[in-house]
């Protein structure tokens, strides 16, 4: 309902936070995950958001795509690896924890500000029905 | 002088046309059904049809979350969220109308 566009809004907001989790989440999970020196190592993954413009659209923000990090990866000297070549490398995605840790919070934040928004906007317009009644 | 009476006279069925133009105004449905047949009744009626709407698209998000299909928990959230605030709204409007009506009801003739 048009009334209460801001639910809409912030369930964008929602949505996109929740990508953003799930990108980090997935950067996270495959942080150790090796691969052969010839091939390329798991690639970080971002989260492009973009605003709907709210003169046009109906506001609120969509994640237009995802982006990929390199694959480069750094090579890690483990001769017992199965996967290692024959001078006993590997390659690990370059992936620093510290960062995926910071955007976590950011993304947990942002997700529980977006909440915070649509508890607010339920209670306003709540107390704007109660306008006048007796 | 100018009749006592002269603010009574658009009370009436002007007068309940009047709240659903107000309903209108604040965004409850379509501004074309106040102008013309069926008044506030239809106006009604169409802020029933909305609220239908919102609650089905509820009750298909808690029939997905029930199965398992639910993407996002928010999702289902907001929209039952939306759903009960769209029911307290039309309950306050006709609540409001009927008490405007009794109002008009009481009035000694």
């Amino acid at each position: 309902m048009a009334v209460f566009d801001t639910l809409g809004i912030s369930g964008s907001g929602l949505l996109v936070h929740r990508k953003w989790l799930d990108a980090v989440s997935d950067n996270i999970s495959n942080i150790n995950t090796a691969t052969r020196t010839n091939e390329d190592a798991f690639k970080e993954r971002f989260i492009v958001a973009r605003a709907v413009d709210y003169g046009s659209g109906e506001g609120g923000v969509r994640a237009a795509r995802a982006e990929f990090g390199s694959g480069q990866g750094r090579l890690v000297y483990d001769p017992t690896h199965p996967l290692a070549d024959k001078d006993g490398m590997v390659k690990y995605p370059d992936i620093d924890l510290g960062g995926q840790m910071t955007q976590l919070l950011m993304a947990q934040r942002g997700y529980q500000a977006n909440l915070a928004v649509v508890e607010r906007a339920t209670t306003a317009y709540q107390a704007a029905l109660q306008l006048g009644r007796r | 002088m100018t009749s006592p009476f002269g603010g009574i006279v658009p009370v009436g069925i002007g007068g309940i046309a009047g709240v659903a133009s107000t309903a209108a105004t604040t965004g409850t449905t379509g501004t074309q059904a106040t102008q013309g047949d069926g008044g506030f009744a239809a106006v009604l009626a169409a802020s029933f049809d909305r609220l239908q709407g919102t609650q089905s698209a509820a009750d298909s998000l808690a029939t997905q979350a029930a199965t398992g299909d639910l993407k996002d928990v928010h999702d289902y959230m907001i929209a039952s969220n939306e759903a009960s605030l769209a029911t307290e709204m039309v309950v306050t409007i006709k609540n409001k109308a009927v008490e405007a009506f009794n109002e008009i009801m009481r009035m000694p003739v």
